[in-house]
């Protein structure tokens, strides 16, 4: 399977998913944004040009089953995937907690994210606590679904190869396998 | 080996694709067609498989939010939402027709019991966590719905068709902040132009009456007809507060008549055309005559 095709079926069982299991499942009328994890694992999994690429069509597909015009959440969605893929590399690598954190952040920047862009394209979301209260339990929830997600991004955006980068360390690395 | 992780600059492809979705957001908001009948097609691909999942999750549903008798609660419960809804109506509706019988029978060209329904079911909120004020009911265009179509219990208006998809609508609930209906106060005969609040989960008259007219709190306000979507008197709510005409900007504070909360059903009202709003009907009958 080509990696086009892996990005294509993991947005196609993304979005089917947030519309079908993730609607149901509802704490205070709060669901799991299960394309924003899939858009910022991508960043964070394939970098931030891969990342907001994905991010860019899992928007289109959330504002497609939603009820949002069509590029408000692609509009919020791929500068969140590049913004991962960059502190991925730079400050997150490997810290699980620090990473979950992060997601959790990245959830509520998103959600808050979307409203502002819906809000200025003449749509009314909740503002205020309200909003805020709703993004935190939509990034808590979020997270819980994180672990075994991050694990089919990162297939469908890697090509199924590890992403662990090993840089061999010039002449000493060289002379050493020469050794 | 290992795959590199790109880590490449992703400006050029960021600035390209935030440009697209502005682009894509400025077509709809223009209300290009192709991009809506994406949206929708995107939909009706996945309608199967909701439907499918809400059969499957709807046994565990139920036990995430039950007790052992839930089903027998549940349904004790919606006899009884309905049972008030249509006494809520009928008490209305009563009032109006006490008070002014003859003049709103003489103007009157359908009645609110008489209008042509299809009953829908609700099927929570849409996907995703940003529709406030909307629901998603269990039917589209397949079966006759059409967006713009008000939207009833037996007490009143509940809101209208916002999309319709084939086999699923969203409503906008009538506290929905854009929903917008003419009305008529029945005591007064002003008619003015109603909107939802958001929050507060009441209607607001804004426009159209006059800041000295005389307004009861309790009065019975239904909707105006004329040009407007929705067909004449059907029942909105009743003044909660009659506000005061300060520099001749008055707000009428409306509790909706339907109830909106422990819904399982609804009446969609088919409408034979949509009509477009006629401002005309915000004048005072005397000014409209002229």
């Amino acid at each position: 399977m080509t990696g086009r095709f892996r990005v294509l079926a993991l947005l196609l069982t993304a979005v089917t998913l947030q519309a079908t299991l993730f609607d149901e499942i509802r704490f205070d009328g709060v669901s799991v944004e299960y394309l924003l994890l899939v858009s910022v694992l991508a960043g964070f999994h394939g970098g931030p040009e891969r990342g907001a690429t994905v991010a860019f069509l899992a928007g289109l597909l959330h504002d497609s089953v939603g009820s949002t015009p069509l590029g408000v959440h692609a509009l919020v969605f791929a500068p969140m995937a590049a913004a991962a893929g960059h502190l991925s590399v730079r400050l997150i690598d490997g810290a699980r907690a620090l990473a979950l954190a992060g997601l959790a952040g990245a959830v509520v920047v998103g959600v808050v994210g979307a409203a502002g862009v819906g809000a200025l394209f003449g749509l009314q979301p909740d503002g205020g606590v309200d909003l805020v209260a709703m993004a935190s339990m939509a990034a808590v929830m979020t997270v819980v679904v994180a672990a075994p997600t991050s694990r089919v991004v990162r297939w469908a955006v890697t090509g199924g190869l590890p992403v662990d980068i090993s840089i061999p360390d010039g002449p000493r690395a060289e002379g050493s396998a020469a050794g | 080996m290992a795959a590199p992780r790109p880590t490449g600059a992703p400006r050029p492809t960021l600035l390209i694709l935030i440009a697209a979705a502005l682009t894509l957001l400025t077509l709809q908001y223009r209300g290009v067609e192709p991009l809506e009948a994406f949206q929708r097609g995107v939909r009706d691909v996945i309608e199967p498989l909701r439907s499918v999942t809400d059969r499957v999750v709807s046994p565990v549903r139920s036990a995430w939010h039950g007790l052992l008798d839930y089903d027998e609660l549940r349904a004790e419960n919606e006899r009884l939402a309905d049972e008030l809804a249509r006494m809520r109506g009928r008490r209305l509706l009563a009032e109006a027709d006490g008070e002014l019988l003859e003049r709103l029978l003489g103007e009157v060209d359908i009645g609110f019991a008489d209008l042509e329904t299809v009953v829908v079911r609700i099927m929570g909120t849409p996907p995703g966590n940003f529709a406030t004020h909307t629901i998603e009911v269990d039917k589209g265009s397949d079966d006759g719905l059409a967006e713009g179509m008000p939207v009833v219990t037996g007490a009143g208006l509940v809101g209208r068709l916002e999309s319709v998809d084939r086999a699923r609508a969203v409503v906008r609930l009538v506290t929905h902040p854009d929903f917008r209906v003419g009305v008529r106060l029945v005591g007064s005969q002003d008619e003015g132009l109603a909107r939802g609040d958001g929050r507060t989960g009441f209607l607001v008259i804004d426009a159209g009456v006059r800041a000295d007219a005389v307004v009861k709190a309790g009065e019975v306000v239904v909707t105006s007809g004329g040009r407007s979507r929705f067909p004449a008197d059907i029942p909105v709510g009743r003044v909660l507060d009659p506000g005061d005409g300060i520099e001749f900007l008055r707000e009428i504070v409306i509790e909706p008549a339907a109830s909106l909360e422990n819904l399982s059903f609804l009446n969609v009202v088919l409408v034979a055309e949509e009509r477009s709003f006629d401002p005309s009907v915000l004048l005072d009958p005397g000014e409209r005559s002229r």
